[in-house]
């Protein structure tokens, strides 16, 4: 099976290692996986702003960087939901709008891919710790993926998944949300960072480059010794 | 005149809709119908059952008693009561039905000064003053624990409300599944070309309140105690 | 007092909201409260779903058909005695409610709780006229005492504490006793009562009325609207234009929506459905109805891709799962209806000029669509009305368009954005330290100062692919 990995540009930039464990952990179900160069942002950040005509831009990019792709992978909910979105956003424009269906069609958030597509529901990984999981709000209420992370962490081997308080509660991210609105923000994931430490879980484990970012810097800046996983650096986990 | 500003008012929805007026509109039909399933099948005594148990959610006391026994039931009731001895209750055929007057005889004797609804001058003064009201409920919500009053000349709005005290006694025929079954019930008098009392009660236990700092308040301006008396009756 | 509430910008309500310890308390618990209630009843049915399902099919139907609808009910409501005004603008309906004050010479009104008559101003109005106004829902009366407008919908003292309430019952009513609710409530009873039995005019609001019948519905715990429409001798009710339902069928559909999704009861303890004046028979009830159907902007939302807005049946099911409400509370938001249905609604009555940072008081996390009881996509309407206020309103902060230009450029271009991938590392180095920015610059101002911003990665992920496909392509 060919897969295209999108890698989002905050794994790109900030987290490299999120996106090497992807391309590992597809690799090992036996994916051939590639990466189409010209891809850039998804263009989430404009889109969500009000900037359309500016998003669109994106739009058009991206949908041209992963036309040629069998499957479309990303370690991101928040991220391949926008590529869900574009059908939409185009939807006045007839060309594109259909490019962006047969893009949107195909493209998956990895744990979905792993279990939807590959039907996998154990990836056969060992991960010794506590561990609490932020289930983000974008992969879950508007991608509707609820329960393959669930099912994945469940079967590696070693790992003590304690669940967080009003886990559903959204971190305070929000993309600009977090810039636009910071003081806002900054109280949600403060109270987010208690109900983390109220688990009294090592590690805090995330689908959302964004979310773990935001949940993260608030972690370290209150020296709570929690540390920050993305899901795929623990189902590529040996 | 008795309309005002209909017509351009009207006129500028349709407008704003993007289309004439309409003067006709079929009536819909909708892909689903939860409402019907809700206790669907449930024979009465799985009604009540259900009844009694959201009775207890709603800070209602529940008695079961027989036509027969109807008045010494109420007569225990009212005995534990503490408070004002005035007690107004709804008339109509059913006072004779369920053998009402000579309960009350019986009650007025016990030095309850009872009244029933439309039968003399003053009936809100006298509400007001009172401590007890009583009703029968005309359709029995079991789902909610609630009690539907079609107010009307025998059935004033004031005795379920101004008394501290509010009793209903429920005629075991009178129980449905739930709201559905009432509505539907006045919906198809509506087509019959019989219409609605001019108020339709759903009374479901005491009046309540949590407007202060979330905490439930039972009794706030309609009666803080309610208790229904479930009438053998079929 | 109308829809706008207070005078500070956006930002200053928020950190008046953020400082504000108690309020904040107070809605987190209700908001936990409010939410175990409404989970607990959705999973009582089994199939909320459907229900929601339900609840969209027959909003839908019924705005789809709303002139139709709301022909029939005026008509039914004049079978029945009831006098029907309906009012393009709030300075109608008001106007119209003067009147009937002044001809029945009404000195004392009671009203029970109503948001569209707080969006008109309609207390103000009365006032003017000479009319003593008592509101009579308990929430609402510790506010007329205090003169603070709602932070809530449903619950709208919500952000007072009782001991908040006690001291305002002291020195507005001569209370003497505690800050116990039960004696708080006690002492609304007994004041209120004799305002009840005084009033020459009864003023509700109206949750649903039904066409067929030309009922107006009111859903209530406390009892109040009760004695507002049982004992004046007149009763208005003023609804909003949209809050009709074809029939008694989907009436008990939308009031059981409503009591579950608002506070998780299966119904409320009254559901009082008012048909005309009393009839000639019949000893209490009002002798005389009017009902006052109140457009006000809402007829400009008809027709646009706005239109299920107007399906709100008012629950505050969004107001009560939004995380942003929670930490700035109601009066945040500058406008009587708060939370997500607050940032959709209000730029839509009251135009985007003094409502433009509404839309952006959500981290568009989606827990208010799924609340939502008729599945208003709430979080899209919100995205929806950033691109207007960015794209057709043009009120967008100029730095910001600036930057969005070059996103656009920057993500369409991938040369572009692989440079700065690449850069980004050695750009951000006079704020990094030990891999992290503590204290960012420009944007990240607001970020930092509440947590770490992580400095970009030494080599970025396309590198490191680039480099193992060219080791691969040498093995």
């Amino acid at each position: 099976m060919k897969v295209s990995l999108f890698i989002t540009c905050l794994c790109d930039t900030f987290t490299p290692d999120v996106g090497k464990d992807t391309v590992q952990l597809l690799e090992r179900f036996g994916c051939e996986v590639d990466f189409p160069e010209n891809q850039t942002c998804c263009g989430q950040p404009a889109f969500n702003s009000g900037y359309k005509q500016e998003s669109i831009q994106a739009m058009k990019q991206m949908i041209t960087a992963f036309e040629a792709s069998e499957y479309v992978v990303g370690p991101s909910g928040s991220c391949v939901q926008m590529i869900k979105e574009y059908p939409h956003a185009l939807k006045d424009d007839l060309e594109w709008s259909e490019r962006a269906q047969a893009v949107a069609q195909k493209t998956y958030e990895l744990t979905q891919f792993l279990v939807e597509v590959l039907q996998v529901s154990n990836v056969k990984s060992t991960f010794q710790g506590t561990a609490t999981y932020h289930p983000s709000c974008h992969m879950t209420r508007l991608l509707g993926v609820k329960d393959a992370p669930r099912i994945l962490l469940e079967n590696v081997e070693g790992l003590n998944l304690i669940e967080l308080p009003l886990k559903e509660d959204c971190c305070g991210f929000g993309g600009t949300f977090a810039v636009k609105n910071a003081a806002v923000s900054g109280q949600m994931v403060e109270e987010k960072a208690q109900h983390i430490d109220e688990t009294g879980a090592e590690y805090l484990i995330g689908g959302d480059m964004g979310c773990l970012m935001n949940m993260g810097g608030c972690l370290r800046r209150n020296k709570q010794d929690v540390k920050v996983l993305h899901i795929a650096q623990v189902l590529n986990s040996q | 005149m008795t309309i005002h500003n209909r017509t351009s008012f009207l006129d500028r929805v349709a407008e704003n809709l993007g289309r004439e007026r309409r003067t006709e509109v079929k009536p819909p039909s909708y892909s689903v119908k939860p409402q019907d399933r809700v206790f669907q099948g449930a024979t009465q005594a799985e009604l009540i059952e259900k009844l009694e148990a959201q009775c207890r959610i709603i800070h209602t006391s529940f008695e079961r008693t027989t036509l027969a026994a109807l008045g010494d039931s109420l007569q225990k009731v009212l005995a534990a009561f503490e408070g004002s001895r005035k007690v107004i209750s709804a008339g109509g055929p059913r006072l004779d039905e369920f053998g009402m007057r000579g309960i009350y005889e019986a009650l007025g004797k016990g030095g309850f000064d009872l009244r029933i609804w439309n039968e003399q001058e003053g009936d809100v003064t006298f509400a007001e003053q009172a401590g007890v009201g009583i009703v029968f409920s005309d359709i029995t919500l079991a789902e909610s624990g609630t009690v539907t009053l079609f107010n009307d000349k025998h059935n004033g709005r004031s005795i379920s409300l101004l008394p501290e005290t509010f009793i209903a006694i429920i005629p075991k025929s009178t129980l449905v599944p739930r709201m559905t079954q009432a509505a539907r019930v006045i919906h198809e008098q509506e087509q019959k070309g019989n219409p609605v009392s001019s108020c339709v009660s759903f009374i479901t236990g005491p009046s309540n309140s949590a407007d202060i700092e979330m905490n439930l308040i039972v009794g706030v301006h309609g009666p803080v105690k309610a208790t229904y008396v479930l009438v053998e009756d079929l | 007092m109308g829809i706008r509430i207070g005078d500070k910008p956006y930002a200053e309500r928020i950190q008046a909201g953020i400082e504000n310890s108690f309020m904040r308390q107070a809605v987190s618990s209700a908001q936990g409260r409010f939410r175990s209630g409404r989970l607990k009843a959705a999973e009582d049915l089994g199939d909320w779903e459907d229900w929601r399902t339900l609840g969209e099919e027959i909003r839908h139907h019924t705005m789809e058909n709303l002139d139709y609808y709301l022909h029939q009910l005026s008509e039914q409501v004049e079978k029945r005695g009831g006098t029907v005004f309906f009012a393009e603008t709030a300075e109608e309906a008001n106007a119209y409610v003067q009147e009937v004050a002044k001809k029945k010479q009404a000195r004392k009104v009671v009203k029970s709780k109503s948001m569209v008559t707080e969006e008109i101003g309609l207390n103000e109005a009365l006032q003017q006229s000479g009319c003593e106004v008592v509101e009579s829902d308990l929430g609402e009366w510790i506010l007329q005492l205090d003169e603070d407008p709602p932070s809530h919908i449903v619950t709208p003292a919500l952000h007072k504490n009782k001991e908040q309430i006690r001291e305002t019952f002291a020195n507005k009513k001569g209370y003497t006793k505690t800050d116990q609710p039960e004696e708080l409530a006690a002492f609304a009873r007994e004041q209120l009562r004799k305002d009840f039995l005084e009033a020459d005019l009864g003023v509700t609001g109206c949750n649903f009325a039904v066409a067929e019948s030309g009922a107006v519905t009111l859903v209530t715990n406390e009892g109040n609207a009760r004695m507002v429409t049982s004992l004046p001798d007149t009763h208005i009710a003023v609804m909003g234009m949209e809050r009709v339902v074809p029939t008694w069928e989907e009436l008990e559909v939308v009031v059981s929506l409503l009591t579950r999704a608002a506070v998780g009861q299966k119904l409320t303890s009254y559901i009082t459905a008012l048909t005309g004046a009393r009839l000639e028979d019949e000893t209490d009830g009002p002798e005389d109805f009017h009902l006052v159907i109140v457009d006000n902007g809402r007829s400009k939302i008809l027709g646009t891709e706005f239109q299920s807005a107007l399906h709100c049946i008012r629950c505050a099911a969004c107001i009560n799962a939004c995380p942003v409400y929670r930490h700035v509370g109601g009066h945040s938001y500058g406008s009587i209806y708060p939370g997500p249905i607050g940032a959709v609604l209000t730029p839509l009555l009251d135009g985007y000029e003094d409502h433009k940072d509404l839309p952006y008081a959500s981290t568009l996390c989606a827990a208010c669509t799924e609340a939502c009881p008729v599945k208003i996509p709430l979080h899209e309407h919100l995205i929806r009305h950033r691109e207007i206020i960015v794209e057709r309103e043009h009120m967008g902060a100029k730095s910001e368009e600036w930057m969005m230009k070059g996103f656009a450029k920057w993500a369409s271009t991938p040369a572009a954005y692989k440079l700065s991938t690449k850069m980004a590392r050695t750009a951000m180095k006079p704020w990094t330290k030990d891999g992290q920015i503590e204290n960012g610059p420009g944007p990240l101002k607001g970020w930092t100062e509440s947590r770490d911003f992580p400095a970009p990665a030494k080599k970025n992920f396309r590198e490191w692919y680039k480099q193992r496909e060219k080791r691969r392509g040498e093995a």
